[in-house]
């Protein structure tokens, strides 16, 4: 085919709105007279039907094979008109778009002047429409399985919710057991739902569901590809324990030597487990772990005569063999649910959590008035002769949050409100509590939040508004020193337990999934979103979505939501088993490039690497794009010196032509 | 005709903010002075350098490269790869002797149609200052 | 202290290694005060090797040269690697080189030459012309003694010392192999006084400046070809399609690709000095070249050449960096 330029151009009246401030027959007629310009016309409303018609019967009997339209902003209506001629049977990127309207006819009062401006912007875009090229949206396979990474209350729903819609889900959690910090929580704000309750259910189903692959006290370790095609790697790290013979019946943790000996992580250290441990009884999947790091036999190799753990395994399940075992699969999909830590008071060493055995964080007392935990859901302080029930309790929010000195400047969310559901509780489990709370603000924004603190503060806790300075011990009682803001007195407050409500913050290994998924990170250093307003669950890779505390702190409520929405973008991808894959991308040329690597630090997406060529017969490396990562932003092209990496559509050789055009036209 | 010199403004406008922000501009029907014609890119991190200085030589009177605020690129951070090129090409222009008031750059978000409009009066002005650009224009022109 | 002896044994001990394949240092010009550089692939040629005041050549820059060269059909490519001598200068072009991955780390051997700085040929013509004969010299304490045809004569470095080594602030190399010699006490330091002084002048006057300059440039391209960071398979500014520089030399065209070359070595400029060195016309490009490297330390706190893990500056940013010019 003939691929000389022969060029229409239409130029839109847009009503009156163009045509009012821009004689649109005077362009009309210049326009006739621009090198390679087959036919003009003027047009009431380029955009309409007929006006569409126009270019479709003129392509026919005029063989265009390039469209200028001078109209409003491609911003409105590029679509539309690419429409048309993919319509007329042209590649709908032959088209140009001259905004004669939101940049010119609107803005410019003098008709000559936005004449001028107007033949200017059409032979521009004349300029750049000689040279486009055709471009083909390509399309690739979505593998029809997801991976959720992170097996707490976020990962849980998202894992159900596409499971649930007939696709496979890998829900990868790193420790042994799924549930997360949800089922570390007694009960729930404001409802007071008691969390294993409603909790335990949905992780049964998890490992029930016949789509959900649970692959617990597992570590992704690689995931490469593209949206679609991720090709992930899992290391399924050694239990020691065979699983499908382990029936969980618990007699190996009882005769374990270590028994009672090392710090549960449940408990927040404050319960003590087996070197063979389940982390809680309502774990799943039911399966006990050995603690290769505590374990006599694993860590000494010896455990008295031989370890009593295999000893007493009826089942024959203990296998001190067992190695890390990788397991290589493909999804579609990804969706990051690593959740938070809370923030370690430590960093803030004037409230003396190192130093003094009561001064708490919120989630230790969450274990203590939780009927599953180390006390049995009684509140005692100290161990032993010494062991006692405090009566007066200070809490002290937004620990961690909202403080610059710690770099944490965000607000966690949630720790008011938890706050005020431990201090219920505690009103609750200690007849005559002495309740009060420090606090700078408090935050009820959510549904029912206002209720519930209202109801708090009638049942008699006291809120004050005051920024402790310093925590110490005088006798037997821990000090608050702190200002009561307002009333504008200094206190000197005795108290038997001080709370503290330490903030969420990003989880100290964020990193890994980072360097893994090419993730970004916002300021607060928790995940960022593709946009905060209108892709709140997308991230900057396509195929890759966020859900819970992983993006920024949230309550239980918001986080399951938001952990539906991911689900739902990632079963937009899975369904319809289709991507498509934009077509201005970027490209680069193989025989100019000079493997400077510039595109490949600049690129935001990833999606340019470095592969080995051979030119003249010598290794050379060159940059490679990967069409299906390229968003086409372009930023390759700027940082390219050679000119070898180009965005389609806007390619150096079609922008300059522009740049003649509207600098030399006067 | 007046004879007053009416300077000529190629500016680079990123799709996602900048573009947008002058088409709100439109919409709102601010008026601004008409010296000034857009060529829009997909990020103003994908304004070659080079194109500031081949503006100038094919009689452009004053440049202007603008996109999104920091932090708010469409494509994360196109506009902080752009700001350092910008800054320093700004440095070397200056240096060889062109005007300070010749090349511009400018964070214009889509919400900002206001701005749009100062930023056109403020580039226009300060090339009109400027005066008409001589240095190293080019003696003729093709394309 | 400059030891040749010592080069030439560690020349012919690399030469004879199995995975070397040549070595490039310098030897003695034909006439005048002049270094050449030298490929030598045997240990026999060792013996012409010098290391003296007049080895300018920036020999980096035929590391990434050698690479263009064709394998002839049914040959492989020979990956063994290549020795090279490096002062402190020319070694950050190696760095450079690294960071931009224009050569990998495993083909080049780099034998460091800590150095007292380099003559300034023009300078030296001017005190003794019309010398035909080749000539050697050697640095002796703050002196840099000729051996001319009527007797050696010693001349205090400051008068003939190259404007970049006055300013040196890295006469020892910053990587090496191995370095031939004991490093050599930094003596200088750089405040930009050159860029300062024309930075003071009006727009009018740095045109002035420049525009007789850039008149004069006939774009013979030999301060990019001998630039050992200009290193494209096919540089842009040759290319027809687009193209963004005219043939025609005049001030306009000449002016843009001065831009342009300055431009593409912001961040990466190492100051050797060569394309000053040859530019046939005297045009000042290191004042040129010197204005980005100030503004890139002083704007970004950041130096070419130096660290090998680096990031290249234009491939980075930081959320925080200066912008008091944007509106």
């Amino acid at each position: 085919m003939n691929n000389k330029p022969k060029i229409g151009v239409y130029v839109c009246h847009c009503g009156v709105n163009i045509a009012r401030t821009v004689d649109v027959e005077a362009v009309r007629e210049f326009a006739s007279r621009l090198p390679n310009v087959k036919v003009v016309r003027n047009y009431a409303y380029m955009c309409s039907d007929p006006g569409q018609l126009l270019i479709r019967d003129d392509v026919e009997k005029e063989g265009l094979n390039r469209i200028v339209v001078a109209s409003c902003s491609p911003r409105m209506h590029e679509n539309t008109f690419r429409k048309t001629l993919a319509a007329a049977g042209l590649n709908p990127y032959y088209l140009e778009m001259a905004n004669i309207r939101e940049q010119c006819s609107w803005v410019h009062e003098d008709r000559e002047e936005a004449t001028a401006k107007a033949k200017k912007l059409v032979y521009a875009a004349v300029a750049k429409a000689r040279l486009l090229e055709p471009l083909y949206e390509k399309e690739v396979e979505v593998e029809p399985a997801s991976l959720v990474i992170g097996g707490g209350i976020a990962g849980i729903q998202a894992a159900l919710d596409i499971a649930n819609a007939g696709f496979k889900v890998y829900l990868v959690e790193k420790t042994p057991s799924v549930g997360g910090r949800m089922s570390q929580l007694d009960k729930t704000f404001p409802t007071l739902d008691c969390s294993a309750c409603i909790l335990t259910p949905k992780m049964v189903d998890v490992a029930n569901h016949p789509n959900i692959e649970l692959l617990a006290y597992s570590q992704v370790e690689d995931i490469s590809g593209y949206v679609g095609n991720f090709d992930v790697k899992v290391r399924k790290k050694a239990r020691y324990v065979d699983v499908d013979k382990c029936t969980g019946c618990g007699i190996c943790a009882e005769e374990c030597r270590l028994k009672g000996r090392i710090p549960s992580e449940f408990d927040m250290g404050m319960g003590k487990r087996s070197a063979i441990y389940l982390p809680f009884p309502q774990a799943v999947p039911a399966k006990y772990t050995i603690d290769p790091e505590r374990c006599l036999y694993l860590t000494r190799g010896k455990c008295g005569k031989s370890p009593k753990c295999a000893d007493a395994c009826t089942a024959g399940a203990i296998n001190f063999e067992q190695q890390d075992e990788i397991v290589e699969f493909k999804v579609g999909t990804v969706i990051v649910a690593t959740g938070f830590d809370t923030f370690d008071p430590t960093r803030k060493p004037e409230y003396g959590y190192a130093d003094y055995d009561n001064v708490l964080t919120g989630l230790e007392l969450e274990r203590l008035v939780s009927a599953s935990g180390p006390t049995g859901g009684n509140i005692v302080l100290g161990e032993g002769e010494n062991a006692f029930v405090p009566k007066d309790i200070a809490f002290i929010k937004c620990v961690g949050s909202r403080d610059k000195s710690v770099g944490n400047e965000y607000c966690s969310r949630v720790c008011c409100m938890y706050t005020a559901k431990l201090a219920h509780l505690v009103e609750e489990k200690i007849p005559g509590a002495n309740v009060r709370i420090y606090y700078m603000d408090v935050r009820a924004f959510g549904k029912g939040f206002e209720e519930f603190y209202d109801r708090v503060r009638r049942e008699g806790i006291r809120y004050i508004r005051g920024n402790p300075s310093e925590i110490f011990k005088r006798g037997d009682k821990l000090v608050i020193k702190v200002e009561d803001t307002l009333a504008a007195t200094p206190l000197e407050d005795e108290v038997d337990m001080v709370v503290l409500a330490v903030g969420l913050e990003p989880r100290k290994d964020a990193r890994e999934i980072i360097d893994i998924l090419r993730l970004s990170q916002s300021a607060d250093r928790f995940y960022l979103e593709a946009h905060p307003k209108l892709a709140p669950v997308d991230t900057a890779t396509d195929g890759v979505f966020l859900a819970g505390c992983a993006q920024g702190p949230k309550d239980i409520p918001d986080t399951v939501a938001q952990a539906k929405g991911a689900a739902s973008s990632a079963l937009v991808l899975l369904s319809s088993g289709k991507v498509k894959i934009q077509a201005q991308i970027s490209f680069i040329n193989e025989n100019t490039c000079r493997g400077c690597g510039y595109c490949v630090e600049i690129c935001p997406y990833g999606a340019i690497e470095l592969v080995t060529i051979s030119r003249m017969g010598n290794p050379v490396q060159v940059g490679r794009v990967n069409e299906a990562l390229c968003k086409g932003c372009g930023a390759c092209a700027a940082a390219c010196f050679s000119g070898s990496a180009q965005q389609k559509s806007f390619m150096d050789r079609q922008i300059l032509p522009q740049i003649a055009v509207l600098g030399v036209m006067r | 005709m007046s004879t007053e010199f009416e300077p000529n403004v190629v500016a680079f406008l990123c799709n996602w903010c900048s573009y947008a922000g002058a088409d709100l501009a439109g919409t709102s029907r601010t008026h601004y002075p008409s010296n000034l014609n857009v060529i829009r890119v997909m990020c103003s991190g994908r304004v070659n350098p080079l194109y500031v200085v081949n503006a100038l030589q094919q009689g452009a009177d004053g440049v202007l490269v603008s996109g999104c605020h920091p932090g708010d690129c469409h494509y994360m951070e196109g506009n902080f790869y752009a700001r350092r090129r910008f800054t320093l090409l700004r440095e070397l222009l200056e240096y060889v002797g062109v005007e300070p008031g010749r090349f511009n750059m400018s964070w214009v978000s889509a919400s900002e149609g206001a701005k749009w409009k100062d930023v056109v009066g403020e580039v226009t002005k300060k090339a009109k200052e400027a005066g008409p650009f001589k240095q190293f224009r080019r003696a003729k022109i093709n394309w | 202290m400059v030891n040749v002896d010592k080069l030439k044994e560690i020349a012919r001990e690399t030469i004879s290694r199995d995975d070397v394949k040549y070595l490039i240092g310098w030897r003695q010009g034909t006439y005048g005060f002049r270094a050449a550089p030298y490929f030598m692939s045997t240990p026999e040629e060792a013996e012409e090797l010098i290391f003296s005041p007049l080895c300018t050549n920036n020999l980096a820059t035929y590391l990434t040269l050698a690479e263009k060269l064709p394998v002839p059909r049914g040959q492989e490519p020979d990956s063994r690697k290549v020795a090279l001598l490096v002062k402190g200068c020319d070694s950050r072009a190696v760095v450079q080189q690294l960071v931009e991955q224009g050569i990998s780390r495993e083909r080049v051997l780099v034998i460091g030459c800590p150095c007292r700085g380099v003559i300034d040929q023009k300078k030296v013509e001017a005190k003794f012309p019309d010398v035909r004969e080749a000539v050697s010299a050697v640095w002796d304490g703050d002196t840099v003694v000729f051996n001319l045809p009527g007797g050696s004569v010693a001349v205090p470095r400051q008068e003939v010392l190259a404007g970049k080594c006055l300013t040196c602030r890295y006469p020892n190399p910053v990587i090496a192999d191995v370095t031939v010699w004991e490093e050599v006490a930094v003596w200088g330091s750089d405040d930009y006084v050159d860029v300062r002084e024309l930075e003071a002048g009006s727009p009018q006057q740095r045109w002035g400046f420049w525009e007789e300059k850039f008149a004069s440039c006939m774009r013979c391209y030999s301060c990019r070809n001998v630039c050992p960071m200009c290193y494209c398979e096919d540089c842009v500014l040759d290319r027809l399609n687009p193209q963004w520089i005219m043939r025609s030399v005049n001030t306009a065209e000449n002016t843009a690709f001065h831009l342009a070359r300055a431009f593409h070595l912001a961040g990466r400029c190492i100051e050797c000095g060569e394309c000053e060195r040859v530019c046939p016309v005297d045009i000042p490009l290191m004042k040129l070249n010197r204005k980005l490297t100030k503004e890139v330390r002083d704007k970004y706190a950041y130096e070419p050449g130096v660290d090998p893990e680096a990031k290249p500056l234009q491939a980075s940013y930081r959320p925080d960096d200066k912008e008091d010019f944007i509106l």
